[in-house]
């Protein structure tokens, strides 16, 4: 007689079977799970950044806090919000050429270069004076209005939509207000994976719509400086493609190329920037509004690779751009992302070298002696052959937040940059004694802290 | 012109190697580990980016790439 306690061999058969279920889980835990299909992302997530921008001589300095938003469905669906603040102050060059002699310029919503105070009389009969809207450089300075100040609200949003297992869509816009520019766009990518989600081809489309409507007016192009001949409003837009594609090469490198072009057209000038005229001796004998085109066609290719090893990541990218305005511009980026034993930390050092070449039309002044008529010209220091570097280091740490990848994260980041204009033509006559290209150095200081929700 | 077709022949050329010769690169499912990784995401810095995009948007002549070079911007 056999005495078995009831039960005794289900139990063991249930042990067995999942012995050999977890068994199987745990020889198979790197095989059997593809990462890239697990929903790691939380359901919601806060992303705030504060940054602190400052140029050195006085220059403009900005703060800019931002905060996203981003909630995910768990079914490929995502919605991103964002908000942007900008505040700036400081001195903003004028395009004007430094003077071996004090020039004298008026604030936007001037219309007179008369220095006099200016008085009012009130309806009691008081009299009341006032600075006139002006304001003085002295000789041998970079021609810069004092008075700058811009305030700007950003906010944009963006819904991610699967339309099947391989294809997805983004639907996006923004608005920007400033008090002399409002901006709105409308977008959409479509991406569609292949080769087992290897590749990722994607077709975006942008267009963008501006009304610029300057402080005192916008200026009519090419015009006497003196005679403030300024309009009302105006527009511009901008219509942009970018065809993307994206590769897993192998388990550690991903790489991403991206083609785009875009065409501006509309008033695409910088309504506060003007351009010196002077003679064969170097003396200021008046200045224009600067004039650019009405239109703009711009190509680039962006080429960003990154590779994983066990405790770093190495980022670098490249982009080539080109326009029908003669400019054209390299950019290298590299990023170095080294993660402590824990992955509890990281130090982020990285590395920006760019360089560009001038706008046809770009003339640091013009001289007298040359034609009435200009089709375009424009001083505008960013439109110059220059180069510039930029070093960054940014220290993170993570928080356990109970994710999978404790996405929690409090980050600070300093960063240092350096504009230095090439091909520094001498000016004429007493102008070749004055630093004519001052470049340009500034800082920007930033902290971050991401979390879910 | 010419910058216009190498970039559109780069482009077509990228197209068809990636459909054709990219079936050969890549990883199965189950390596996708380190592709997973936090860092690994092409916007892993997107908040670095976007503060970077409107400094040199506003300092420099070229924009975008990576993405619409659009600004929302008065600054250029």
């Amino acid at each position: 007689m056999q005495l078995k306690r009831p039960g005794a061999g289900l139990r063991a058969q249930l042990l067995a079977a999942s012995c050999t279920l977890l068994g199987a889980t745990a020889a198979h835990a790197d095989d059997a799970i593809d990462p890239a299909l697990v929903p790691t992302e939380p359901a919601r997530s806060l992303d705030g950044a504060l940054a602190y921008y400052h140029e050195s001589d006085g220059r403009v300095t900005a703060i800019e806090p931002v905060i996203s938003y981003r909630k995910s469905y768990g079914d490929d669906r995502a919605l991103g919000l964002k908000l942007t603040f900008d505040s700036l102050s400081g001195g903003s060059p004028n395009g004007a050429i430094a003077s071996t002699k004090a020039q004298t310029f008026a604030t936007p919503s001037g219309k007179s270069l008369n220095a006099a105070p200016q008085t009012y009389t009130t309806a009691s009969g008081q009299v009341i004076s006032v600075a006139a809207p002006v304001y003085v450089v002295a000789p041998g300075q970079l021609p810069i209005d004092p008075n700058y100040h811009d305030q700007r609200l950003a906010a944009s949003g963006s819904y991610e939509l699967p339309l099947t297992r391989l294809v997805r869509t983004t639907l996006g816009g923004a608005l920007s207000w400033e008090h002399d520019f409002v901006s709105t766009s409308l977008n959409g990518t479509i991406a569609r994976d292949f080769n087992d989600k290897n590749t990722t081809l994607s077709a975006g489309v942008n267009g963008e719509f501006d009304v610029v409507k300057p402080i005192g007016g916008a200026p009519v192009p090419g015009s006497d400086y003196t005679l403030f001949e300024k309009t009302g409003n105006h527009s511009k837009h901008d219509a942009n493609v970018v065809l993307g594609l994206t590769q897993v090469m192998t388990r550690r490198w991903l790489t991403s190329l991206s083609v785009s072009y875009d065409h501006l057209a509309g008033y695409l000038n910088d309504p506060y920037k003007i351009v010196s005229i002077v003679d064969a001796g170097g003396n200021v004998t008046g200045y224009l509004f600067e004039k650019r085109p009405e239109t703009r066609d711009r190509r680039s290719a962006f080429l960003e690779s990154r590779v994983a090893l066990d405790h770093a990541m190495i980022a670098a990218d490249g982009r080539y751009m080109t326009d029908d305005w003669g400019v054209r511009s390299q950019t290298l980026n590299l990023r170095l992302r080294l993660w402590d034993h824990d992955r509890d930390r990281y130090l982020e050092p990285s590395l920006r070298w760019y360089k560009q070449t001038a706008a046809n039309f770009y003339a640091p002044w013009l001289l007298s002696s040359g034609p009435s008529y200009v089709e375009a010209a424009s001083a505008d220091s960013r439109l110059a052959p220059l180069h510039a570097f930029t070093v960054a280091l940014k220290y993170a740490v993570k928080m356990d937040d109970g994710s999978v990848d404790d996405a929690s994260e409090i980050a600070v980041r300093a960063q240092f940059y350096r504009q230095t204009q090439d091909h520094r033509t001498p000016g004429p006559g007493v102008l070749q004694t004055l630093d004519l290209y001052p470049g340009l150095k500034a800082v920007m200081l930033s902290v971050e802290y991401r979390t879910n929700l | 012109m010419k910058i216009t077709r190498g970039v559109a022949i780069a482009a077509l050329l990228g197209i068809a190697a990636c459909l054709t010769g990219c079936g050969t690169l890549g990883v199965k499912p189950w390596q996708r580990d380190l592709m997973a990784r936090e860092d690994m995401r092409l916007d892993a810095n997107g908040m670095d980016q976007a503060l970077d995009e409107h400094l040199y948007f506003s300092k420099e002549a070229s924009s975008g790439g990576r993405s619409f070079a659009g600004g929302g911007c008065g600054c250029n």
